[in-house]
């Protein structure tokens, strides 16, 4: 608290940032570490899990699309709120791009594209209900993961399109620049533009403010209404992108292809440092958390284990990886509060600090 | 509740004004659901006399039961303000241990009780204890332990199945009270479970804990209730209603599988019904009546669907509208009230 | 009784004691080393600008906080509390200045939450009829009427507060210190909760407060005492009380009296015409004319509909009838983003949940309002030029400061303030509504928020200042409008400007009593 009798300084001048806005954080950088040390780990003790530098690289193709819903619910997560439908908006946008293709006969591109669009226009519908009929994120897209799973189911029909053009399936599988997966230079570029887009532009200043305080920015004369809305379109299109990246993997679409990917993105975005509650994360955390759940999960898979195996491995990084955030900030009761003490600092109290 | 005459003298108009309806939100919802339910019933069965039947209408009873066992559970998690995801993969498990040992080693009835309990007991303390103690937040935490639990369910079934059940687990999940008295067990379960979180959160020190935490759990620790140990005695009840759940489901369709409770979603729909119920998201009010009568809307619903031949592509479209509307419906009230 | 005789009386039930207690947040001191005794039958008021310490000592002394070194004792033997339950159960209750509602509750179940009546036998069920009586009767005893079977949400701030001295009487609670209360309350609400506190004191209890307003104080204390960076300045009983004596005491310095603005600017063009302005039921047929250049203030009670007009015109709420006009150009019903674009801006009243966004820095904080005027590549903010207009507004505001990059939550109320100011003039506006300008801002750093204001308006800037504190309006204001139950009942203009006329302006329908 500053001393109103004592007027000292008062220049200040514009220096640079402190760490806390340089891009790595405290805990990308720990997340970070954990990267590295779990991939050598990996390396050196699963055979197969690095099979030469293009197979490595490859493994990223069964898990980069959880990354780019991560991307959009991220934006999402930031503003405050929950998209619930990632999973029923990639199966459903894939759905529409492959009945256009299979049975309206649409260039599979052109369909793509529309799939795309589709995916804007749920996340709007989602957008819609929260802004308009001031529904809770949660509910709302709950309900609308109802909705959409059973468009999908009916769209599809009994034997959903199969065997896309090689060409559209590179997308999920082919590489670009020798080795290096067509998806994985996808998933690079949309990372730094949404790191751009959030980090550094007034899009995503906006986005923060809202996430933070709503009311704050409201009297701050920002359209709150646009840019929640904005920020489902976002994660609408980008599991729109996953599901259509997940239809070239497999060359094939289901209308349940995207139920997997909830409750794995909502973990990634979690681990990697973004606030449930909004206004908190960077994109780079998100990124890590993505490699770090994907190479885990990859490297299990390799070495035997079965795919629930490293499910509940996920589940138990989660919860260690929070419960070792609010140990160290000080947050809980019991243990926490007790290591607090040890360390010597204040446990937490329920009063504020001073009037 | 009786009403004591105010004492008159003195009082100034504005106070007075101030009075509001009692409790009258809560008994609207109930009744709307009532009513729902009945007209859904009375119109789909003038079409369709099948619907109308005694057999129909306790298999739509006997079919909502497992779903409010779990989001009775539920409710009491909303009610302080947190969520629990986890309720899927307990309810699995539960169906899953119970199931196979009764398969294989023709584990008694009781045991499998026994089981029930003490599995959810212990998964849901889990929850607790990392919400409470810990302080992350609800939908993490279960969502964490929503991955470890269906973890554990894969690794105990090993890819075995449950496909038959004995006899004395069908007659708990299919049969009559007794040959004379044409009500299920399962059901005759249901009421005694609701009765009992009723009493218990309505009429006890311990249920109207769980709202003050949900209203405000700084004020109720200063007013001296316990909240970490409210908080973690209501995830422990929420993982044993679901493992009761889990075993009632098993006896019910003789069989469980790997992807029993999470492959229906059934944590979803256990959030669902309790909103559909009329309790609050934002915590504080919890209505487990309310709850059950929206599982029961659903069972109804969704079996009308079949008997006016919608394909059962569109029924969970059909839970989802039923979610925004029901809610959007309640704001409006809650929001008239509040004027 | 005097003072004296009251330290030599025999302990009587209810003497509670601090001594030396001392309070300390990391590495910054809040008390230092405090002893004083609050007597039973005796109203104790504390008196300090804020962040004197005044909350921090009753959050001790009412077991929300531990104090760091020092100690507690309530008739002669020491006490200590882990939690305010633990305070309750030692007779000892805080009633805050907004009591920590349960919206969803009953009244009456809020009055017994934690220590609901069961009845006897099993299962034990709680006796719903019993604690409807037993608050009915609580709510009685202090002469209240609310119903206690409505929702707890439906209470004002007012009733929240009769309630909470119902709930510490029914927690057998005899020690019951007030933080703050009176500051949301308008002037009726006040004496009834006046009333109440001398009932409670003509019965024997203790009580405590704090308030900042000098007329209530001086009426309703036994004793005073004045608190100041921490530390105890003085404790005075009534024949010790002398108002400009307790000010310098608690500011430190010698108050000078209050000057009267000189200069009048009213004679600028018309910046900001509000004609016929409507929103029900806050406030009816709202017109009036603010110039370039000028002070234009809105006094009233607390709840008169001001800051509704405020809002209504900054285009946070939606007017029912009337037209708002910004330098000639229509802006009724626009939404806040046009509005501000337009020109008008608009400093909240609440600045933690409205005006600023405490856990972002002091530079976002400011550029948060002018995002679009910052230099861009691709809509990307070109960070330099942030920084830029960070510094730049920090150092014409005066802000003290660790550096731009200090989140604002970790600055004092003044200084927030001044980066919220900052922040908005940025954008050269042409028309400010300020709310409460110095709300949760020190006495010292009052001056500084007026110095300001008055060079804003020197510089042409049309100003319409919201305040409940009658010296800030006699200082600053050209002109002052009277609010009474929504609607303006007086107009008073230059000399005219004085507490007693603005003060009595705003008490009845009519305006004028003078």
């Amino acid at each position: 608290m500053a001393d109103p009798s004592n007027p000292g300084r008062n220049e200040v001048t514009a220096r640079r940032r402190n760490a806390a806005r340089l891009p790595l954080d405290g805990w990308e950088r720990s997340l970070l570490v954990l990267l590295v040390l779990l991939v050598a780990g990996l390396c050196l003790s699963v055979d197969g899990f690095y099979p030469g530098f293009a197979g490595f690289l490859a493994l990223t193709e069964n898990f980069l699309p959880f990354g780019l819903v991560a991307l959009g619910l991220t934006t999402v997560i930031l503003t405050g709120g929950i998209d619930l439908s990632v999973g029923a908006t990639a199966g459903l946008s894939a759905i529409v791009m492959a009945e256009l293709w299979s049975g309206l006969h649409v260039s599979i591109w052109l369909a793509a594209v529309v799939g795309l669009l589709a995916g804007g226009v749920l996340g709007a519908v989602n957008g819609l209900i929260i802004t308009r009929l001031r529904t809770e994120p949660l509910i709302a897209t709950l309900a609308t993961s109802f909705i959409y799973a059973s468009i999908a189911t009916a769209l599809a029909g009994p034997s959903p399109p199969a065997g896309f053009p090689d060409a559209f399936n590179l997308i999920g599988t082919g590489t670009l620049i020798g080795p290096i997966p067509l998806q994985l230079v996808l998933f690079s570029v949309l990372a730094l533009l949404f790191t751009l887009l959030l980090q550094y532009s007034t899009f995503g200043r906006r986005i923060v403010m809202v996430g933070y305080s709503s009311e704050a920015a409201r009297y701050s004369g920002l359209r709150i209404d646009r840019i929640v809305l904005s920020a489902y379109v976002i994660s609408g299109v980008m599991s729109a992108f996953a599901g259509i990246v997940l239809a070239a993997y497999y060359s094939a679409v289901r209308p349940d292809m995207g139920d997997v990917l909830l409750l794995s993105t909502i973990t990634i975005v979690v681990l990697g440092g973004v606030s449930i509650f909004g206004g908190e994360g960077t994109i780079a955390g998100v990124v890590i958390a993505v490699l770090l759940l994907g190479f885990l999960r990859q490297g299990m898979l390799i070495a035997g284990y079965s795919d629930m195996v490293t499910t509940m491995l996920t589940g138990a990084i989660l919860l260690g990886a929070i419960a070792i955030k609010n140990i160290l900030s000080g947050r809980g009761t019991g243990l926490a509060a007790l290591l607090t003490r040890i360390r010597g600092r204040r446990p937490a109290t329920t009063g504020s600090a001073a009037e | 509740m009786t009403t004591l005459p105010l004492p008159a003298a003195g009082v100034p108009e504005r106070e007075m004004s101030a009075a509001a309806p009692r409790r009258s939100r809560r008994e609207v919802r109930e009744i709307t659901l009532i009513v729902a339910t009945a007209l859904t019933i009375v119109t789909v069965g003038l079409f369709n006399h099948g619907f109308m039947s005694t057999q129909n209408l306790r298999f739509m009873l006997l079919n909502s039961v497992v779903l409010s066992l779990v989001a009775l559970g539920q409710t009491l998690v909303i009610a302080t303000r947190g969520i629990d995801l986890s309720v899927a993969p307990v309810m699995g498990l539960t169906a899953v241990v119970t199931g196979l040992l009764a398969q294989s080693s023709g584990l008694p009835l009781v045991g499998a009780v026994g089981i029930a309990i003490v599995l959810g007991l212990l998964l849901g303390t889990l929850n607790g204890l990392l919400v409470a103690r810990l302080a992350i937040p609800p939908i993490i935490t279960t969502l964490g332990t929503y991955s470890l639990y269906s973890g554990l369910v894969f690794v105990y079934s090993n890819g075995t199945q449950v496909d038959s059940v004995p006899r004395a687990y069908a007659t708990l999940g299919n049969g009559f009270v007794a040959p004379f008295i044409p009500v299920p067990i399962a059901v005759v379960v249901l009421a005694v479970a609701l009765l009992l979180v009723w009493f218990m959160l309505n009429h006890t020190r311990f249920g109207r804990a769980i709202l003050a935490v949900g209203n405000n759990d700084a004020a109720a620790y200063n007013a001296g209730i316990g909240v970490t140990g409210v908080k973690v005695r209501v995830y422990a009840l929420s993982g044993l209603l679901a493992a009761i759940a889990g075993l009632m489901f098993v006896c019910y369709t003789g069989s469980a599988t790997v992807t029993t409770g999470t492959g229906d979603h059934v944590e979803l729909q256990s959030i669902a019904v309790a909103l559909i119920g009329g309790t609050a998201i934002a915590g504080g009010r919890g209505n487990v009546v309310g709850t059950v009568l929206g599982s029961l809307f659903l069972s109804v619903i969704l079996t009308a669907l079949v008997f006016i031949h919608v394909p059962p592509i569109w029924y969970s479209a059909g839970e989802g509208l039923m979610i925004l509307v029901t809610v959007t419906a309640g704001m409006r009230q809650n929001r008239g009230g509040a004027n | 009784m005097s003072y004296a005789a009251a330290e030599t009386a025999p302990v009587a039930a209810g003497h509670y004691q601090a001594t030396e207690v001392t309070k300390t947040f990391g590495s910054v001191s809040v008390l230092r080393g405090v002893s004083l005794t609050l007597r039973p039958g005796r109203i104790h008021t504390m008196m300090g600008e804020n962040g004197a310490g005044k909350s921090t000592l009753f959050k001790i002394l009412s077991g929300l906080l531990r104090p760091t070194t020092g100690e507690l004792r309530l008739d002669g033997a020491p006490v200590a509390f882990s939690a305010p339950h633990d305070a309750h159960q030692r007779g000892i209750y805080l009633v805050p200045q907004e009591p920590a509602l349960m919206p969803e509750l009953t009244v009456a179940e809020t009055m017994f939450v934690g220590q609901l009546p069961t009845r006897a036998g099993f299962p034990r069920r709680v006796d719903w009829p019993g604690l409807r009586r037993q608050a009915q009767q609580a709510l009685s005893s202090l002469g209240l009427a609310i119903d206690v079977g409505q929702l707890a949400r439906h209470l004002s701030i007012a009733q929240q507060q009769q309630v909470e001295c119902a709930k510490a009487l029914l927690r057998g609670c005899r020690i019951i210190l007030f933080d703050e209360p009176t500051s949301p309350l308008t002037s009726h609400e006040v004496e009834r909760l006046f009333g109440i506190m001398r009932r409670l004191r003509d019965d024997g209890c203790t009580l405590g407060f704090i308030s900042h307003r000098m007329d209530e104080v001086l009426d309703i204390s036994d004793d005073i005492s004045v608190l100041r960076d921490g530390a105890l300045v003085d404790t005075v009983d009534r024949s010790g009380f002398d108002r400009v004596r307790l000010l310098s005491q608690m500011v430190g310095r010698e108050m000078r009296v209050i000057p009267r603005r000189t200069a009048s600017f009213s004679t600028g063009r018309p910046m900001l015409q509000v004609e016929g302005l409507a929103h029900a039921p806050r406030f009816h047929d709202v017109g009036f004319t603010l110039h370039e250049g000028e002070v234009l203030g809105l006094a009233g009670l607390v709840g008169a509909g001001r800051t509704e007009i405020a809002e209504t015109i900054f285009g946070i709420r939606t007017p029912d009838a009337g037209h708002v006009r910004l330098g000639g150009d229509e802006i009724t019903g626009l939404a806040p983003h046009a509005i501000i674009r337009r020109g008008l801006v608009y400093v909240p009243e609440d600045r933690a949940r409205h005006g600023a966004i405490l856990p972002m820095t002091i530079t976002e904080n400011i550029t948060s309002g002018l995002l679009d005027r910052l230099r861009q590549r691709f809509g990307l903010i070109d960070r330099n030029d942030e920084d830029r207009t960070g510094a730049a507004i920090v150092t014409q505001y005066r802000v003290r400061c660790a550096g731009i990059d200090q989140p604002l939550r970790q600055l004092s109320g003044g200084n927030q303030q001044k980066v919220v100011f900052g922040k908005w003039m940025g954008l050269q506006p042409r028309v400010a509504i300020l709310d409460e300008p110095t709300r949760g801002v020190d006495v010292g750093a009052k001056d500084e928020i007026y110095e300001l204001i008055e060079e804003l308006a020197k510089a042409g800037l049309a100003i319409l200042v919201i305040s409940s504190e009658m010296e800030e309006l006699v200082r600053l204001c050209d002109r002052v409008l009277s609010i009474y139950e929504g609607r303006i009942v007086a107009e008073i203009e230059g000399a005219d400007i004085t507490p007693a006329r603005v003060g009595q302006s705003y008490l009845s329908r009519d305006g004028l009593a003078a």
